[in-house]
């Protein structure tokens, strides 16, 4: 399982993120874009943390740590909100019972990171690192300018 | 037949949600106050009993005494942000009690346990996107 890069850089502000992630989970989408100052915008969602808050609150099992994937199990769930309460970046929702980005596991790929135009979104580690080196680059090359 | 424990009572959503009967039903008055109703119920099923995070509820015997409705009201907590109530004072307790205290704040140290999820993805945006905007803004 691997992690989704966000680059906010690229980020067109479309929602396809949004609609493509609804699609697949019945409706419920786990991913949240928000536009700032009608300048930039940025898809948010779960971001797996190492120690998640939310495992800790979670007092039915429903949530636990699989590998760098915070999983979620359905029949588990009791739907108390403890985890939306717990959650310090507000993507974890409960809709009657929790639901919240499962990385489209067991798909090898999410369907956002596939769904994005922009390419704001991917999974792929070095292309992440790549870009971030190439800003730094321009930057240095530009007097701090980005 | 449930007794409730009001002080032990969370005011999250577990029974409610998880009642086969709807005999326990959940009323908000959004953003102000939130009301759990407990009718009487002669169901052999202790759902609720056991998946109380606060095990706040018992099954005692049927009895025609008791009332046929328990109440429980919440005032729900303001946001620090936007001023609206989103939880009770008991869920944010029990919040700050399971999640390590390292973790209760954000990388600027606020903590985010008073903030509702709403606003903590406004300001997580906001955050995120500083220096983009920043540099967009000529």
């Amino acid at each position: 399982m691997m992690r989704v890069y966000v680059d906010i850089n690229r980020c067109i502000g479309c929602r396809s993120c949004e609609v493509a992630c609804k699609r697949v989970h019945g409706g419920k989408g786990h991913v949240n874009v928000h536009i700032s100052e009608d300048r930039a915008s940025v898809p948010l969602f779960c971001h797996h943390c190492e120690e998640a808050a939310c495992t800790m609150a979670c007092y039915s099992g429903a949530l636990t740590k699989d590998g760098e994937r915070t999983s979620f199990s359905l029949d588990k769930c009791t739907g108390c909100g403890l985890c939306r309460l717990a959650c310090p970046f507000g993507v974890v929702w409960t809709d009657k019972l929790a639901h919240k980005c499962d990385l489209c596991a067991p798909n090898e790929t999410p369907t956002c990171v596939l769904t994005c135009p922009a390419q704001a979104l991917s999974n792929d580690y070095e292309l992440a690192l790549k870009r971030a080196r190439a800003r730094a680059g321009r930057a240095t090359i530009l007097g701090g300018k980005r | 037949m449930i007794q409730v424990d009001a002080n032990k009572c969370l005011g999250c959503f577990a029974c409610s949600n998880i009642c086969p009967n709807q005999f326990i039903t959940r009323e908000e008055e959004e953003g102000k106050r939130r009301t759990i109703r407990w009718s009487k119920c002669k169901e052999e099923c202790d759902i609720c009993v056991e998946f109380c995070p606060a095990k706040a509820l018992t099954l005692i015997p049927y009895s025609d005494s008791t009332p046929e409705v328990i109440e429980v009201s919440f005032d729900l907590v303001p946001c620090e942000v936007c001023k609206k109530g989103f939880a009770t004072e008991l869920l944010l307790k029990r919040i700050r009690e399971t999640v390590p205290s390292n973790l209760q704040t954000d990388s600027t140290g606020r903590s985010w346990v008073e903030i509702c999820p709403f606003c903590r993805r406004e300001l997580e945006a906001e955050m995120a996107s500083k220096q983009v905007v920043q540099s967009r803004r000529k």
